[in-house]
Protein backbone atom coordinates (compact mmCIF):
# COMPACT_ATOMS: atom_id res chain seq x y z
CA UNK A 1 0.00 0.00 0.00
CA UNK A 2 1.37 3.37 -1.26
CA UNK A 3 1.98 5.88 1.78
CA UNK A 4 0.76 8.96 2.48
CA UNK A 5 3.28 12.12 2.78
CA UNK A 6 3.38 13.96 6.12
CA UNK A 7 1.98 17.22 4.61
CA UNK A 8 -0.46 20.34 5.59
CA UNK A 9 -4.28 19.30 4.34
CA UNK A 10 -4.75 22.77 2.85
CA UNK A 11 -6.18 23.20 -0.77
CA UNK A 12 -2.64 25.38 -1.54
CA UNK A 13 -1.16 21.72 -0.92
CA UNK A 14 -3.62 19.86 -2.62
CA UNK A 15 -3.07 22.00 -5.82
CA UNK A 16 0.87 21.48 -5.07
CA UNK A 17 0.25 17.86 -5.02
CA UNK A 18 -1.41 17.67 -8.17
CA UNK A 19 1.09 19.15 -10.01
CA UNK A 20 3.94 17.74 -8.70
CA UNK A 21 2.17 13.97 -9.86
CA UNK A 22 1.81 15.69 -13.53
CA UNK A 23 5.66 16.30 -13.19
CA UNK A 24 6.19 12.80 -12.05
CA UNK A 25 3.87 11.63 -14.47
CA UNK A 26 5.87 13.18 -17.76
CA UNK A 27 9.33 11.93 -16.26
CA UNK A 28 8.23 8.95 -15.97
CA UNK A 29 6.60 8.58 -19.59
CA UNK A 30 9.98 9.78 -21.03
CA UNK A 31 12.18 7.28 -18.45
CA UNK A 32 9.75 4.76 -20.03
CA UNK A 33 10.54 5.68 -23.52
CA UNK A 34 13.72 5.53 -23.08
CA UNK A 35 14.08 2.40 -21.33
CA UNK A 36 12.33 0.14 -24.23
CA UNK A 37 14.73 2.46 -26.42
CA UNK A 38 17.44 0.99 -24.52
CA UNK A 39 16.47 -2.56 -24.37
CA UNK A 40 15.82 -3.07 -27.96
CA UNK A 41 19.14 -1.97 -28.55
CA UNK A 42 20.09 -4.47 -25.85
CA UNK A 43 18.30 -7.18 -27.44
CA UNK A 44 19.51 -5.95 -31.27
CA UNK A 45 23.10 -5.82 -29.87
CA UNK A 46 22.88 -9.08 -28.30
CA UNK A 47 21.89 -10.82 -31.32
CA UNK A 48 24.41 -9.01 -33.57
CA UNK A 49 27.40 -10.21 -31.00
CA UNK A 50 26.42 -13.77 -31.10
CA UNK A 51 27.17 -13.27 -35.07
CA UNK A 52 29.58 -10.74 -35.07
CA UNK A 53 31.73 -13.20 -32.52
CA UNK A 54 31.13 -16.39 -35.01
CA UNK A 55 32.10 -14.53 -37.82
CA UNK A 56 34.94 -13.49 -36.30
CA UNK A 57 35.89 -17.08 -35.36
CA UNK A 58 35.18 -17.75 -39.18
CA UNK A 59 37.51 -14.77 -40.63
CA UNK A 60 40.63 -16.12 -38.05
CA UNK A 61 40.13 -19.44 -39.05
CA UNK A 62 40.32 -18.68 -42.93
CA UNK A 63 43.11 -16.23 -42.42
CA UNK A 64 45.28 -18.85 -40.96
CA UNK A 65 44.59 -21.48 -43.23
CA UNK A 66 45.15 -19.19 -45.97
CA UNK A 67 48.72 -18.03 -44.27
CA UNK A 68 49.37 -21.38 -43.66
CA UNK A 69 49.39 -22.34 -47.27
CA UNK A 70 50.94 -19.33 -48.24
CA UNK A 71 53.51 -19.76 -45.88
CA UNK A 72 53.95 -23.65 -47.45
CA UNK A 73 53.92 -22.83 -50.83
CA UNK A 74 56.72 -19.73 -50.79
CA UNK A 75 57.97 -20.92 -47.37
CA UNK A 76 58.23 -18.93 -44.12
CA UNK A 77 61.47 -17.12 -44.61
CA UNK A 78 60.75 -15.78 -48.31
CA UNK A 79 57.14 -15.32 -47.07
CA UNK A 80 58.44 -13.09 -44.32
CA UNK A 81 60.88 -11.05 -46.35
CA UNK A 82 57.65 -9.72 -48.72
CA UNK A 83 55.82 -9.05 -45.87
CA UNK A 84 57.97 -7.37 -43.70
CA UNK A 85 58.38 -4.46 -46.43
CA UNK A 86 54.94 -4.00 -46.24
CA UNK A 87 54.18 -3.56 -42.52
CA UNK A 88 51.87 -0.71 -41.94
CA UNK A 89 50.18 0.72 -39.03
CA UNK A 90 46.17 0.17 -38.26
CA UNK A 91 44.11 2.81 -37.73
CA UNK A 92 40.88 2.78 -36.70
CA UNK A 93 38.95 5.73 -36.46
CA UNK A 94 37.01 5.90 -33.23
CA UNK A 95 34.21 8.02 -31.99
CA UNK A 96 31.47 8.13 -29.50
CA UNK A 97 27.85 7.46 -31.01
CA UNK A 98 25.23 8.44 -28.97
CA UNK A 99 21.66 6.11 -28.38
CA UNK A 100 19.17 7.98 -26.18
CA UNK A 101 21.44 9.71 -24.26
CA UNK A 102 24.42 6.41 -23.66
CA UNK A 103 27.38 6.92 -25.22
CA UNK A 104 28.87 3.72 -27.01
CA UNK A 105 32.03 3.54 -28.80
CA UNK A 106 31.83 3.50 -32.67
CA UNK A 107 34.97 1.91 -34.31
CA UNK A 108 36.01 1.67 -38.12
CA UNK A 109 38.94 0.41 -40.22
CA UNK A 110 40.59 3.14 -42.22
CA UNK A 111 40.60 0.92 -45.33
CA UNK A 112 44.48 2.10 -47.32
CA UNK A 113 43.48 4.12 -50.56
CA UNK A 114 44.97 3.14 -54.09
CA UNK A 115 44.59 -0.48 -53.50
CA UNK A 116 48.38 -1.21 -53.30
CA UNK A 117 49.49 -4.07 -51.28
CA UNK A 118 52.81 -3.27 -50.81
CA UNK A 119 54.32 -6.32 -51.46
CA UNK A 120 55.92 -7.60 -54.85
CA UNK A 121 53.45 -9.46 -57.16
CA UNK A 122 55.30 -10.27 -59.41
CA UNK A 123 57.10 -12.73 -57.03
CA UNK A 124 54.37 -13.86 -54.86
CA UNK A 125 51.65 -16.09 -55.70
CA UNK A 126 47.78 -15.59 -55.21
CA UNK A 127 47.82 -16.92 -52.38
CA UNK A 128 49.33 -14.38 -50.16
CA UNK A 129 46.72 -12.74 -52.30
CA UNK A 130 43.81 -14.60 -50.82
CA UNK A 131 45.80 -14.64 -46.94
CA UNK A 132 45.97 -10.48 -47.27
CA UNK A 133 42.35 -10.46 -48.17
CA UNK A 134 41.37 -12.89 -45.16
CA UNK A 135 43.28 -11.09 -42.54
CA UNK A 136 41.92 -7.91 -43.69
CA UNK A 137 38.52 -9.42 -42.87
CA UNK A 138 39.51 -10.90 -39.89
CA UNK A 139 40.89 -7.24 -38.85
CA UNK A 140 37.56 -5.80 -39.69
CA UNK A 141 35.54 -9.19 -37.76
CA UNK A 142 37.32 -8.15 -34.39
CA UNK A 143 36.93 -4.53 -34.50
CA UNK A 144 33.26 -4.85 -35.71
CA UNK A 145 33.34 -7.52 -32.35
CA UNK A 146 34.76 -4.91 -30.07
CA UNK A 147 32.33 -2.62 -30.38
CA UNK A 148 29.51 -4.12 -30.47
CA UNK A 149 30.74 -6.06 -26.61
CA UNK A 150 31.49 -2.77 -25.64
CA UNK A 151 27.90 -1.17 -26.74
CA UNK A 152 26.52 -3.89 -24.88
CA UNK A 153 28.21 -3.49 -21.91
CA UNK A 154 27.35 -0.26 -21.57
CA UNK A 155 23.52 -0.47 -22.46
CA UNK A 156 23.53 -3.14 -19.84
CA UNK A 157 24.68 -0.68 -17.22
CA UNK A 158 22.05 1.53 -18.32
CA UNK A 159 19.09 -0.01 -18.49
CA UNK A 160 19.76 -1.36 -14.77
CA UNK A 161 20.02 2.68 -13.98
CA UNK A 162 17.03 3.41 -15.72
CA UNK A 163 14.96 0.62 -14.68
CA UNK A 164 15.63 1.64 -11.14
CA UNK A 165 14.48 4.67 -11.22
CA UNK A 166 11.69 3.87 -13.66
CA UNK A 167 10.95 1.39 -10.51
CA UNK A 168 11.28 4.19 -8.02
CA UNK A 169 8.72 6.26 -9.93
CA UNK A 170 5.96 3.48 -10.61
CA UNK A 171 5.49 1.82 -7.13
CA UNK A 172 6.85 4.30 -4.62
CA UNK A 173 6.70 8.48 -5.93
CA UNK A 174 3.66 8.17 -7.93
CA UNK A 175 1.46 5.96 -6.06
CA UNK A 176 2.47 7.85 -2.74
CA UNK A 177 1.30 11.74 -4.81
CA UNK A 178 -2.18 9.50 -6.12
CA UNK A 179 -2.63 8.62 -2.21
CA UNK A 180 -2.19 12.07 -0.51
CA UNK A 181 -4.14 13.66 -3.26
CA UNK A 182 -7.02 10.79 -2.45
CA UNK A 183 -6.13 11.37 1.36
CA UNK A 184 -6.12 15.12 0.85
CA UNK A 185 -9.51 15.14 -0.94
CA UNK A 186 -11.61 13.37 1.08
CA UNK A 187 -10.30 15.12 4.02
CA UNK A 188 -11.47 18.28 2.54
CA UNK A 189 -15.04 16.32 1.22
CA UNK A 190 -15.20 15.22 5.29
CA UNK A 191 -14.76 18.94 6.14
CA UNK A 192 -17.23 20.01 3.45
CA UNK A 193 -19.54 17.28 5.13
CA UNK A 194 -18.85 18.87 8.88
CA UNK A 195 -19.98 22.31 7.77
CA UNK A 196 -22.67 21.60 5.95
CA UNK A 197 -24.20 19.72 9.18
CA UNK A 198 -22.63 22.37 11.59
CA UNK A 199 -24.83 24.91 9.76
CA UNK A 200 -27.73 22.68 10.10
CA UNK A 201 -27.90 22.05 13.50
CA UNK A 202 -27.23 26.30 13.91
CA UNK A 203 -30.06 27.01 11.56
CA UNK A 204 -32.38 23.99 13.87
CA UNK A 205 -31.05 25.99 17.48
CA UNK A 206 -32.00 29.28 15.79
CA UNK A 207 -35.27 28.26 14.47
CA UNK A 208 -35.67 26.84 17.77
CA UNK A 209 -34.53 30.01 19.87
CA UNK A 210 -37.30 31.96 17.16
CA UNK A 211 -40.18 29.47 18.12
CA UNK B 1 6.28 26.15 8.47
CA UNK B 2 8.76 27.69 6.45
CA UNK B 3 10.83 25.16 6.39
CA UNK B 4 7.90 22.81 5.07
CA UNK B 5 7.28 25.20 1.99
CA UNK B 6 11.14 25.53 1.33
CA UNK B 7 11.29 21.72 1.65
CA UNK B 8 8.49 21.58 -1.02
CA UNK B 9 9.89 23.88 -3.42
CA UNK B 10 13.01 21.73 -3.43
CA UNK B 11 11.73 18.92 -4.16
CA UNK B 12 9.29 20.65 -7.57
CA UNK B 13 12.46 21.81 -8.08
CA UNK B 14 14.59 18.58 -8.04
CA UNK B 15 11.83 16.93 -10.14
CA UNK B 16 12.13 19.53 -12.89
CA UNK B 17 15.53 19.70 -12.90
CA UNK B 18 15.56 15.76 -13.20
CA UNK B 19 13.38 16.18 -16.00
CA UNK B 20 14.80 19.26 -17.94
CA UNK B 21 18.43 16.93 -16.56
CA UNK B 22 17.17 13.89 -18.43
CA UNK B 23 15.45 15.74 -21.53
CA UNK B 24 19.21 17.21 -22.20
CA UNK B 25 20.54 13.84 -21.74
CA UNK B 26 18.44 11.69 -24.12
CA UNK B 27 19.05 14.60 -26.44
CA UNK B 28 22.62 15.20 -25.98
CA UNK B 29 22.96 12.67 -29.40
CA UNK B 30 20.70 15.39 -31.29
CA UNK B 31 23.07 17.10 -34.44
CA UNK B 32 23.56 20.82 -34.56
CA UNK B 33 24.10 21.12 -37.71
CA UNK B 34 23.28 18.02 -39.87
CA UNK B 35 24.84 17.41 -43.44
CA UNK B 36 24.22 16.31 -46.44
CA UNK B 37 25.38 13.11 -47.48
CA UNK B 38 26.80 14.61 -50.43
CA UNK B 39 29.32 16.82 -48.39
CA UNK B 40 29.72 13.83 -45.94
CA UNK B 41 31.15 11.26 -48.76
CA UNK B 42 33.68 14.16 -49.37
CA UNK B 43 35.18 14.28 -45.89
CA UNK B 44 38.36 12.09 -44.74
CA UNK B 45 36.57 11.36 -41.43
CA UNK B 46 32.68 11.55 -41.68
CA UNK B 47 30.91 13.28 -38.73
CA UNK B 48 28.65 15.63 -37.60
CA UNK B 49 28.95 18.32 -34.20
CA UNK B 50 25.94 16.90 -31.42
CA UNK B 51 24.13 19.34 -29.61
CA UNK B 52 26.68 18.26 -26.06
CA UNK B 53 29.74 19.25 -28.05
CA UNK B 54 30.80 15.60 -28.90
CA UNK B 55 31.45 14.67 -32.41
CA UNK B 56 29.24 11.68 -33.49
CA UNK B 57 31.25 9.70 -35.86
CA UNK B 58 29.02 8.20 -39.15
CA UNK B 59 30.42 4.94 -40.74
CA UNK B 60 31.61 5.15 -43.98
CA UNK B 61 30.07 1.89 -44.80
CA UNK B 62 26.31 2.63 -44.21
CA UNK B 63 26.97 6.17 -45.87
CA UNK B 64 27.89 3.91 -49.06
CA UNK B 65 24.86 1.65 -48.74
CA UNK B 66 23.13 5.47 -48.47
CA UNK B 67 24.57 6.28 -51.76
CA UNK B 68 23.80 3.03 -53.18
CA UNK B 69 19.97 3.76 -52.80
CA UNK B 70 20.31 7.31 -54.37
CA UNK B 71 20.95 9.29 -57.12
CA UNK B 72 23.04 12.70 -56.91
CA UNK B 73 20.19 14.64 -56.79
CA UNK B 74 18.94 12.79 -53.86
CA UNK B 75 22.22 12.53 -51.93
CA UNK B 76 22.39 16.25 -51.99
CA UNK B 77 18.67 16.48 -50.35
CA UNK B 78 19.49 13.96 -48.22
CA UNK B 79 20.68 15.58 -44.43
CA UNK B 80 22.38 13.14 -41.88
CA UNK B 81 21.34 12.09 -39.32
CA UNK B 82 18.05 11.05 -40.55
CA UNK B 83 16.05 11.80 -37.33
CA UNK B 84 13.70 9.42 -35.24
CA UNK B 85 11.37 11.04 -32.93
CA UNK B 86 10.09 9.17 -30.24
CA UNK B 87 6.04 9.60 -29.81
CA UNK B 88 5.88 8.39 -25.95
CA UNK B 89 3.43 5.53 -27.02
CA UNK B 90 6.50 3.04 -26.76
CA UNK B 91 4.82 1.16 -29.75
CA UNK B 92 5.87 2.98 -32.99
CA UNK B 93 7.74 5.91 -33.98
CA UNK B 94 7.80 9.11 -36.58
CA UNK B 95 11.01 9.60 -38.83
CA UNK B 96 11.15 13.23 -39.95
CA UNK B 97 11.46 13.36 -43.77
CA UNK B 98 12.05 16.88 -44.58
CA UNK B 99 12.21 15.33 -48.10
CA UNK B 100 11.46 12.92 -50.24
CA UNK B 101 15.12 11.40 -49.85
CA UNK B 102 14.66 10.65 -46.44
CA UNK B 103 11.22 8.97 -47.19
CA UNK B 104 13.01 6.87 -50.08
CA UNK B 105 15.53 5.50 -47.83
CA UNK B 106 13.39 4.21 -45.42
CA UNK B 107 11.00 2.78 -47.87
CA UNK B 108 13.97 1.00 -49.07
CA UNK B 109 15.39 0.44 -45.72
CA UNK B 110 12.09 -1.27 -44.85
CA UNK B 111 11.54 -2.48 -48.04
CA UNK B 112 7.75 -1.33 -48.03
CA UNK B 113 6.01 2.59 -48.42
CA UNK B 114 5.31 2.66 -44.55
CA UNK B 115 2.26 4.96 -44.04
CA UNK B 116 2.73 8.72 -43.86
CA UNK B 117 0.49 10.50 -41.51
CA UNK B 118 1.15 14.12 -42.44
CA UNK B 119 3.65 15.25 -44.86
CA UNK B 120 7.32 14.99 -43.94
CA UNK B 121 6.31 12.44 -40.83
CA UNK B 122 6.40 8.95 -41.85
CA UNK B 123 5.17 6.42 -38.96
CA UNK B 124 6.93 3.37 -38.63
CA UNK B 125 6.08 0.48 -35.66
CA UNK B 126 8.62 -1.09 -33.46
CA UNK B 127 10.19 -3.99 -35.56
CA UNK B 128 10.50 -1.80 -37.98
CA UNK B 129 12.20 0.87 -35.78
CA UNK B 130 14.90 -2.06 -35.19
CA UNK B 131 15.57 -3.15 -39.09
CA UNK B 132 15.99 0.65 -39.90
CA UNK B 133 18.25 1.09 -36.53
CA UNK B 134 20.22 -2.03 -36.92
CA UNK B 135 21.02 -0.97 -40.77
CA UNK B 136 21.23 2.94 -40.20
CA UNK B 137 23.37 2.80 -36.95
CA UNK B 138 25.38 6.02 -37.22
CA UNK B 139 23.12 7.72 -39.29
CA UNK B 140 19.78 7.91 -37.64
CA UNK B 141 19.59 9.50 -33.95
CA UNK B 142 16.69 9.37 -31.63
CA UNK B 143 15.01 12.71 -30.54
CA UNK B 144 12.93 13.09 -27.28
CA UNK B 145 10.15 16.18 -27.96
CA UNK B 146 8.31 17.93 -24.71
CA UNK B 147 5.08 17.48 -27.47
CA UNK B 148 5.04 13.69 -27.27
CA UNK B 149 5.15 14.07 -23.72
CA UNK B 150 1.69 15.92 -23.75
Amino acid sequence: MAQIMKVRPTKIELVRLKRRLKLSSRVQKIVKDRLSILTMEFLQAARDTVKAKQHAIDAMNQAYKAMTIASGYHGYVALQKELVACEADITVAAGPRSVAGVRLPSLELNEPTGGLRGYNLTQTSSLVDSASDTSREALRAIIELAELQRGLELLGTEINRTKRITNALEYILIPSLQATIRFLAMKFEERDREEKARLKRVKALLAAKEA
Amino acid sequence: MIHQDDAQSRYERFLETYLSGELKLVNAGLPRARKSLADLLQEDQPSVLCSDGSQQLIKRAELRYLQGLLDEDEQRMLMLPILIEMTGSGNDAIVLCPTEAEAKVVAEVLGMTPRQEEPGRVRVYRPQLSVLRRKLRTTTQYAFSVRALE
